[in-house]
């Protein structure tokens, strides 16, 4: 049942769960990308097993690819993780829980309508002067 | 519901493996209280046993086998401690060490210049962020944050749930559909590499002439790379010097004449 490329899926699999849970549990965000980065580890030793059993370059090409996309990756999380902890000295992730937008109002209830949304009183101009000359589709348009 | 009741009756040791790798991991993960070293260390080796005798048969020589066996158990070792040290210092030593261990399986892969180039990317990568760490981290002892992992009961039973499926589909017929599919397109584990480049791309003359080049070596893997897949390395190159501008852009700088 099991050949040798299934112990090196295996090994794939165990290092992408274990990413997984590094990402989920750990709060500092150097960290968190660390366990990205071993996720894709997993995925690469998935990669390199299968272009062993098929006897082909394919799946090391795409590692190589992988390699390029981490490398971009560790590069632009390592200026994000300058620029925010200038902001705040601290790698807590659980500080930039406010980076989203505002939670909206909640929904009007099912047959209630929904609010008059009232215009703003703005303030009156007493004409002065001359009227002005106004073509005649303007005209139609304003009156 | 019945199902499911039969699937994991029938499959209680992949289970039992899934759970008892993901409880160790989840006693190890930092927390309010410290726990006995010991206890833990006895349940991981409990999680490594019921691993060993669930999924690993290694049909091979005795030598090919233990060097699999140093290297990943090096490997999920190094992962684990990893995502379990309170030190965000050791925590990138690990991955370092986790991340040699990977590069030792590519070379039992037959992939010696993706193990050099994984060395050479993440040794760079690593000594970066190792910085970074130092410099921003570790100023005042071990911080708050990384005393305390962040709901670390919801992340163990999501690793178990994803840990399960992913061992019961490798071991079960998965697996069996694979291998059958192996023997259905009869491809060996060793073809030269014309083979491949020919059947789905009968336009691609590159690698006619290189037909003895074995995949993973270097001339193997050039002539694929700057062959088939030229287009994609240019890519790969917009894709590198754009990152490389916005990390620039995003990367904060001093005011002039500041300190």
């Amino acid at each position: 049942m099991t050949s040798s490329l299934d112990n090196y899926l295996i090994v794939g699999a165990i290092l992408f769960v274990l990413g997984a849970v590094g990402f989920l549990t750990r709060r500092n965000l150097i960290l968190m990308m660390l366990s990205a980065e071993l996720m894709l580890h997993g995925v690469s030793l998935n990669l390199v097993a299968f272009s062993h059993e098929y006897g082909n370059n394919q799946g090391q090409v795409f590692t190589i690819f992988v390699l390029t996309v981490a490398a971009c990756e560790a590069a632009l999380a390592l200026a994000l993780i300058l620029a925010l902890y200038q902001q705040r000295k601290t790698l807590d992730i659980r500080l930039w829980h406010d980076l989203g937008e505002e939670e909206p109002p909640p929904p009007p209830a099912a047959g209630e309508a929904p609010p008059a949304h009232k215009l703003p009183v703005f303030p009156r101009l007493t004409p002065a002067g001359r009227v002005p000359e106004l073509s005649p589709q303007e005209t139609a348009t304003h009156v | 519901m019945q199902p499911l009741l039969d699937l994991l009756t029938d499959h209680w040791r992949i289970l039992l493996a899934a759970i008892v790798l993901m409880i160790a991991v989840g006693l190890l993960l930092p927390g309010e209280t410290r726990k006995s070293r010991l206890r833990v260390a006895a349940l991981a080796a409990a999680a490594v046993a019921c691993a060993w005798s669930v999924m690993f048969e290694y049909n091979a020589t005795w030598l090919d086998a233990s060097l699999f066996y140093l290297f990943a158990g090096a490997a999920v070792g190094a992962s684990v401690l990893m995502i379990s040290s309170r030190n965000p210092v050791y925590a990138a030593l690990w991955f370092a060490l986790a991340t040699l261990a990977v590069c030792g399986l590519f070379v039992l892969r037959t992939a010696p210049f993706l193990a050099a180039a994984t060395v050479i990317v993440y040794a760079g990568a690593i000594i970066v962020t190792f910085l970074f760490v130092v410099m921003l981290a570790s100023q005042s002892g071990t911080a708050l944050y990384d005393q305390r992992a962040s709901q670390p009961f919801s992340a163990v039973a999501t690793g178990t749930v994803l840990l399960f499926a992913f061992l019961l589909v490798l071991t079960g017929e998965g697996s069996a559909a694979v291998s059958a599919h192996v023997q259905a397109t009869g491809v060996p584990g060793e073809v030269p590499i014309a083979v491949s480049g020919a059947s789905n791309t009968a336009t691609s003359e590159a690698p006619r002439t290189l037909g003895t080049a074995k995949p993973g070596t270097l001339l193997g893997l050039g002539s694929s790379l700057f062959g088939e897949y030229l287009l994609f390395v240019e890519l790969a190159g917009t894709l590198l010097l754009t990152a490389a501008v916005g990390a620039i852009a995003i990367a904060p700088r001093r005011k002039r004449g500041a300190p």
